[in-house]
């Protein structure tokens, strides 16, 4: 089978044209560490709080930020024109899918990973002793998030407003993900820290139902 | 009877939305009818 | 044309039997009196609504598959009159919250699942705004409207989930909320009544849909001509 050879190479070139520059990276991090500080300027929660409401903050802050990086995925090759070569190149179309979505949860989980520290200090909230299971939750939340906002890079680079209509395509999508990540991450923030392992299999299916869908419905997203 | 005038408000309401849509749809198929009878009388002077 | 009115005033009669049962059949509730009778609007606006969303998405699906035109049309009929439910559901819910319980929103399982499934299917009547050439249009639509659909379920189960772990007050006609059998029987005409009014509003919408198309095709013919 030569998905997995294809979407290698594919993935390969992904991580070289973004860690050439670099931009897309920092860029998003900027604005989560932006949106972060507005939040707690506008809020400014006791550390009771913070354990209460920072799960849910953290998380917007990260889909807002997606829905914003998520865009350069297949805009990119729009403006390139890129598209028609890339899908020579491959056997297979959902290896060009795969690629970018394991490069986008990539940088999304790099992006997140990046913040939690600044997070942890900005709103007093302990994550060392939960790293394990944080990383864990944002696997999955970011995994689910570049699915569907990969999928869906691929049908606003084709319409106008395209900068407004990812964020509203993929967030109400994503609605799941923001409740059952928020909830599991609430508990992890806990002076008690507790694992939902219920959550987390939630976050798994979710993955798993849309990543199928991907698989089976991703040849026609490149129509030309 | 308390509360009437919500449940009249709710029912007035959902009417009010059903009937809002049914006219729109009606008024742009009617407006589509005669761009196509236009259309086809403008097609026909043409032959 | 005659069909059309004889059609038409069917379903006004349905419409108006439910209602005249909503008020006269359904036994009045001790704990809340007149108000829950909204119930008969607002729930199986709400089912109504979720079965256009379904018959958009069958569309929707045999439309990538086919590639037919026709089915095309019935993704966006269906989808916009399932949006009209939906938005029935979403106004008929603070109206019966506010009486009740003093605020207009609750975040209850339904109006929250509602809620998202509003903003989904707006977001597909949208995209098909700005996408401009016919064949795209159709195609990518059909295929957000499939991605959409399938996030229906996990949607009512993450928040569902959700209240379980916080429990909420039991809002009238939730699961969990017991019913009169009487009131379930109403409760399933008065769906049967807007199942009726649903189809009614799909048939027309998607007669609208097909002569765009027609007007386009002549337009073009014109033009190459």
């Amino acid at each position: 089978m030569s998905l997995l050879p294809n979407t290698a190479v594919l993935f390969g070139k992904e991580l070289r044209t973004e860690f050439r520059s670099r931009e897309l990276l920092t860029t998003t991090v900027v604005f989560i560490l932006i949106v972060l500080f507005m939040f707690s300027i506008s809020f400014r929660p006791t550390s009771d709080e913070s354990r209460q409401i920072g799960p849910g903050l953290l998380w917007l802050a990260f889909l807002f930020a997606a829905s914003l990086m998520l865009q350069h995925s297949f805009l990119s090759e729009q403006h390139n024109d890129t598209l028609s070569a890339l899908r020579l190149s491959v056997s297979d179309p959902f290896a060009i899918f795969f690629a970018k979505l394991a490069a986008n949860t990539l940088f999304l989980l790099l992006t997140e990973l990046l913040l939690l520290p600044i997070f942890a200090t900005m709103y007093n909230v302990p994550i060392v002793p939960v790293f394990h299971w944080l990383l864990l939750v944002f696997f999955l939340g970011s995994l689910g998030t570049a699915i569907v906002g990969t999928a869906f890079s691929a049908i606003s680079a084709q319409a106008r407003m395209r900068e407004l209509l990812l964020p509203l395509l993929m967030l109400p999508l994503l609605t799941p993900i923001l409740i059952v990540s928020t909830e599991v991450t609430k508990g992890l923030f806990d002076r008690a820290p507790y694992l939902q392992w219920e959550g987390v299999g939630f976050l798994a299916v979710f993955d798993l139902v849309f990543l199928t869908a991907l698989w089976l419905f991703g040849e026609y997203l490149l129509e030309e | 009877m308390k509360n009437l005038d919500s449940v009249f408000a709710a029912y007035m309401a959902a009417w009010a939305i059903f009937f809002v849509y049914y006219i729109t749809v009606a008024r742009r198929a009617s407006a589509l009818r005669g761009d196509i009878e236009r259309l086809k009388n403008s097609a026909s002077r043409g032959k | 044309m005659v069909k059309n009115l004889l059609a038409a005033a069917a379903v006004f009669l349905l419409l108006g039997a439910a209602a005249y049962a909503s008020f006269f059949i359904a036994p009045t509730d001790v704990k809340q009196g007149l108000i829950y009778r909204i119930l008969f609007l607002h729930v199986p606006s709400a089912w109504t609504g979720l079965t256009a969303f379904f018959i958009s998405f069958v569309a929707n699906l045999l439309y990538v598959w086919r590639r037919q035109p026709r089915w095309d049309w019935l993704g966006i009929s269906a989808a916009e009159v399932g949006l009209a439910f939906t938005t029935v559901v979403l106004v008929t819910g603070p109206i019966w919250a506010h009486p009740v319980w003093g605020i207009w929103w609750t975040w209850s399982p339904r109006l929250t699942s509602t809620f998202v499934l509003w903003l989904l299917y707006v977001s597909y009547v949208l995209l098909r705004t700005l996408l401009e050439e016919p064949d795209r249009r159709a195609l990518l639509s059909a295929l957000f409207g499939i991605f959409a659909f399938i996030d229906v379920p996990l949607v009512f189960g993450s928040i569902r989930w959700w209240r379980d772990q916080h429990p909420q007050p039991v809002v009238m006609g939730e699961p969990g909320s017991g019913l009169d059998p009487i009131m379930y029987k109403v409760l399933f005409f008065s769906w049967f009544a807007m199942m009726a009014l649903m189809t009614l509003l799909i048939r027309q919408r998607y007669r609208l849909e097909a002569m765009r198309s027609d007007l386009e095709t002549m337009q073009h013919e014109l033009e190459a001509a």
